[in-house]
């Protein structure tokens, strides 16, 4: 029992009908990094939500440095030294970073005097551990990866010796990751103990000294990194649903793209010195071109929040264009004319799936047509032909895997990852000439990622041209044929498949643009 | 039936709430349900003034709840119901004289589309200045009393009334009777056709599909194509020509006249009885029957007993209340 700073033993969690965790064991040494893998609901974050305080598990025990302990909330947690960063940072953004890390810790009579010394204690840590940052600085005017590091700094500043990251790496650049890495040996070596949460194999297997790997809400088995390898850590992840060798996963490759040179056609989305306003009244996109062809795959990579929803949304006549013009399958786009795109064979997957496309009073069948209602088959002189709508909804369901008990059930019953499934086969269920999706895979756990890419590459032998916005760096290496990155709406550079680079990259979303002679840094917010 | 048990249990909680205070006052409470809820049933008479009761509730109920499906609130079904009435009569007034083949379609007609210009004002406020449905409508509610009062007194005014009122619209002008003692105007069954058509309406076709649409989520229906600020606009006119028809009816069949006064409360009523049915078009005229049951019972036992008829009114928003908690605590 020495020898394990934290056992947590038969950990079961359900929600509702949901069994989240099915009797989990876990455990984790001092000075390790502890990689737990699995794909979307595996029960991941639902495990360490439980370490942390956030939920309460229906049965099981945890043990902190050899003793039994209830941990009820975060400050419990806390207080046994667990500290966990979540995806979604808590921070105030007109704060100062210091007083970000701070909030929380002070005494309220001595909130004026005492920044000094926490202002010095925060330097300290920030230079034991590679996490630089400026502690006078406003959080809002910060790239990601620094936010990442004041989550980070935030934890230790309480003094923690567990450290819990919930899919650190989603938001960060390739470069920012290695820094991050970087940090969390220095961490390692201090004696903390890291717990890693992630679906990424390659991240595993380039940080971690032991793995556990979850599927279905079971621990698959745990093991150091010396005695595995990727086959053995995809084949815990996925299990026996999918055909290992093939899997893209393993590969690093799709089968459908091998031994087919497409010659792309003719640009069917067209967007030439674009630029587009965002929610705030400033830019979001600026003075954008660039053209996507039949029977290509354009990615479109960058950190989120850089203008990729508002240039979707630009070129699908959601949103106005307030300079310079788009074709969209050979259509003028113009603000208004949404419906008329969608009709002539084109499809939208938005990113925000609930807020976006998604209709919870009404039913899955409503959700399935919706964009499409107007179209044969579905009416004839007005009047909907439900006969034919069921039907083809009953059919998508079954393609797409949707579980529900039908198409006439209320949507809102939907869990999430079937909600994207749900607007997968909206966007799928017609012919089409231009696809435009915003993170599809989302969501989703592996099995359906490759019934996604297999489905993208398809529509791409057909001759479709696809815009595939993705803030996962992987996934558009793996099926695009050209990648273009966005940085504060613009377009910094294109890559052609062959020159593909993770690095170069990386460097574009950070804002870095490399010309012949000069780097130049660009900050976060121009004002 | 596991749908019906929150209703029925709504009711016994709002009947029993209303019962204490029937009992505190001194009633006899039983008598007084007794009364409420079989006066309907007890008479020829009875039965008949519940179904005519039940025309305008039904009208004013879906007048309310066609817009709610597209997320607007019409709150002026009164308004709409004096502007159908008063378009009616004059209609009926100035044509008097033609047959009832010409006369009839036009009264009603007149209604329809007065109702509906009395919504669309709101509706283009909304459409062009966003200004909220919510104020607009309520506020045409008492222009409306204005103009009722001003038509009745000043506009072929009826000397011997006591009481700001018109002459009588032409013969041609009244819905005649299914049946005569005691006497059941038409309208009746047109306000099961025009119910049936409403639903029609909202499942069964392109423009209702997108009501609904917008209503469950206007961002979602706006990314996908649909103009949803065309549809509010519809929505409340559709909802304002069904409180015209209201008005339209309730001068062609029961008053054929105008008369200050003659939306009565069935706005309230009307509304009431789209939430107890949830918003549900083909629940409407279920439980628009049963409230107007409620309100002749009320009547009677006001009559007989001696009990303030606002005692059904009472039970009426309980149940209005319960049904909606009964949505919370399902939800859980």
């Amino acid at each position: 029992m020495n020898t394990r700073l934290v056992y947590m033993k038969n950990i079961r969690k359900t929600f509702g009908d949901v069994v989240a965790l099915d009797g989990v064991d876990f455990e984790l040494k001092p000075g390790e990094i502890h990689g737990l893998l699995g794909g979307n609901g595996a029960g991941k974050t639902t495990l360490m939500n439980v370490l942390y305080g956030l939920y309460h598990p229906d049965a099981g025990q945890i043990y902190v440095h050899g003793k039994e302990v209830q941990i009820r909330s975060p400050r419990d947690a806390l207080h046994h030294g667990i500290g966990m960063v979540h995806q979604h940072f808590l921070q105030i953004p007109p704060f100062t970073v210091a007083e970000n890390i701070v909030l929380g810790t002070l005494p309220k009579w001595e909130r004026t005097k005492r920044l000094d010394a926490a202002v010095k204690r925060i330097n300290e840590l920030a230079t034991q551990f590679g996490l630089e940052v400026n502690p006078s600085d406003r959080v809002e005017e910060l790239p990601v990866g620094v936010r990442q590091r004041v989550e980070i700094l935030k934890i230790l500043y309480r003094g923690v010796d567990i450290l819990i990251l919930d899919e650190p790496t989603t938001n960060l650049t390739p470069q920012e990751v290695d820094a991050l890495f970087n940090s969390l040996r220095l961490m390692v070596n201090k004696g903390l103990s890291v717990v890693f949460i992630t679906h990424k194999i390659r991240e595993v297997m380039s940080v971690c000294d032991r793995v556990t790997v979850l599927r279905d809400g079971r621990n698959i088995f745990t093991t150091p990194l010396s005695e595995t390898d990727e086959k053995s850590l995809v084949k815990g992840m996925v299990g026996e649903h999918l055909d290992i060798e093939h899997s893209f996963l393993f590969t690093g490759r799709l089968e459908s793209s091998e031994g087919t040179t497409r010659d792309p056609g003719l640009p069917l989305i067209e967007a030439r010195n674009i630029s587009v306003l965002g929610d705030d009244n400033a830019y979001a996109v600026h003075n954008c071109s660039f053209s996507v062809r039949a029977g290509e795959i354009f990615g479109m990579a960058g950190v989120a929040g850089n203008g990729q929803k508002e240039l979707a949304e630009g070129l699908l006549g959601i949103r106005a264009l307030s300079s310079g013009e788009a074709i969209v399958n050979n259509q003028p786009v113009r603000k208004g004319k949404t419906r008329d795109i969608l009709a002539s064979g084109v499809a939208y997957i938005p990113e925000d799936r609930l807020e976006d496309g998604f209709l919870p009073r009404a039913s899955v069948a409503h959700n399935l047509i919706l964009g499409y209602h107007h179209q044969a088959p579905y009416q004839r002189r007005g009047f909907l032909d439900w006969k034919t709508i069921l039907r083809v909804a009953w059919d998508l369901i079954r393609e797409y895997q949707i579980r529900t008990p039908g198409p006439e059930e209320v949507a809102a019953n939907l869990s999430g990852g079937n909600i994207q499934r749900l607007m997968l086969a909206r966007a799928f269920a017609h012919p089409l000439n231009v696809l435009i999706a915003h993170n599809p895979t989302r969501g989703l756990d592996i099995p359906s990622m490759e019934f996604v890419y297999t489905k993208l590459m398809a529509l791409r032998a057909q001759g479709a041209a696809i815009l595939l916005i993705s803030e996962d760096l992987d996934e558009l290496l793996l099926l695009s044929d050209r990648i273009g990155v966005i940085y504060e709406g613009r377009i910094l550079g294109t890559l052609e498949r062959e020159e593909f680079d993770k690095y170069t990259i990386g460097q574009l979303m950070a804002g870095i643009e490399t010309t012949n002679s000069s780097t130049r840094y660009r900050k976060t917010k121009e004002v | 039936m596991q749908l019906l048990l929150p209703y029925v249990l709504a009711i016994l909680a709002s009947f029993a709430a209303a019962g204490i205070f029937i009992a505190a006052m001194g009633f006899n409470v039983v008598r007084a349900y007794e009364t409420i809820l079989f006066t309907s049933f007890r008479t020829p008479f009875g039965f008949i003034q519940t179904l005519t009761k039940f025309v305008p509730l039904t009208l004013q109920a879906l007048a309310f709840t066609i817009p709610l499906t597209a997320g607007k609130f019409n709150i002026g079904g009164e308004g709409q119901l004096i502007a159908g009435a008063i378009g009616a009569t004059v209609v009926g007034i100035i044509f008097s004289g033609l047959p009832a083949l010409l006369l009839l379609p036009m009264v009603l007609t007149a209604g329809v589309i007065a109702g509906a210009l009395w919504a669309a004002l709101p509706a283009w406020l909304l459409y062009r200045f966003r200004i909220s449905e919510v104020l607009t409508t309520v506020l045409m509610n008492f222009i409306s009393f204005s103009l009722i009062n001003y038509v009745a007194t000043e506009f072929w005014p009826d000397p011997a009334a006591g009481h700001p009122t018109t002459i009588p619209i032409g013969n041609g002008g009244t819905l005649p009777n299914l049946i005569s003692r005691p006497p059941l105007h038409v309208g009746f069954l047109l306000t099961l056709l025009v119910a049936a058509l409403v639903y029609i309406y909202t499942s069964r076709t392109v423009s209702g599909y997108e009501l609904v649409a917008t209503g469950a989520n206007p961002r979602a229906a706006y990314v996908y194509g649909i103009d949803v600020r065309k549809l509010s606009v519809l929505a409340l006119v559709l909802g304002g020509a069904l409180g015209g028809l209201s008005g339209g009816v309730e001068v062609a069949g029961v008053h054929h006249r105008l008369i200050e006064g003659l939306q009565s409360n069935y706005l309230t009523l009307g509304i009431m009885t789209g939430l107890i049915a949830k918003g549900n078009n083909l629940a409407v005229p279920l439980v628009a029957f049963f409230i107007a049951i409620l309100e002749v019972g009320a009547s009677a036992m006001q009559r007989t007993m001696m009990i303030p008829g606002e005692m059904v009114i009472i039970v009426e928003a309980l149940v209005v209340i319960f049904v909606l908690l009964s949505d919370v605590i399902g939800r859980r």
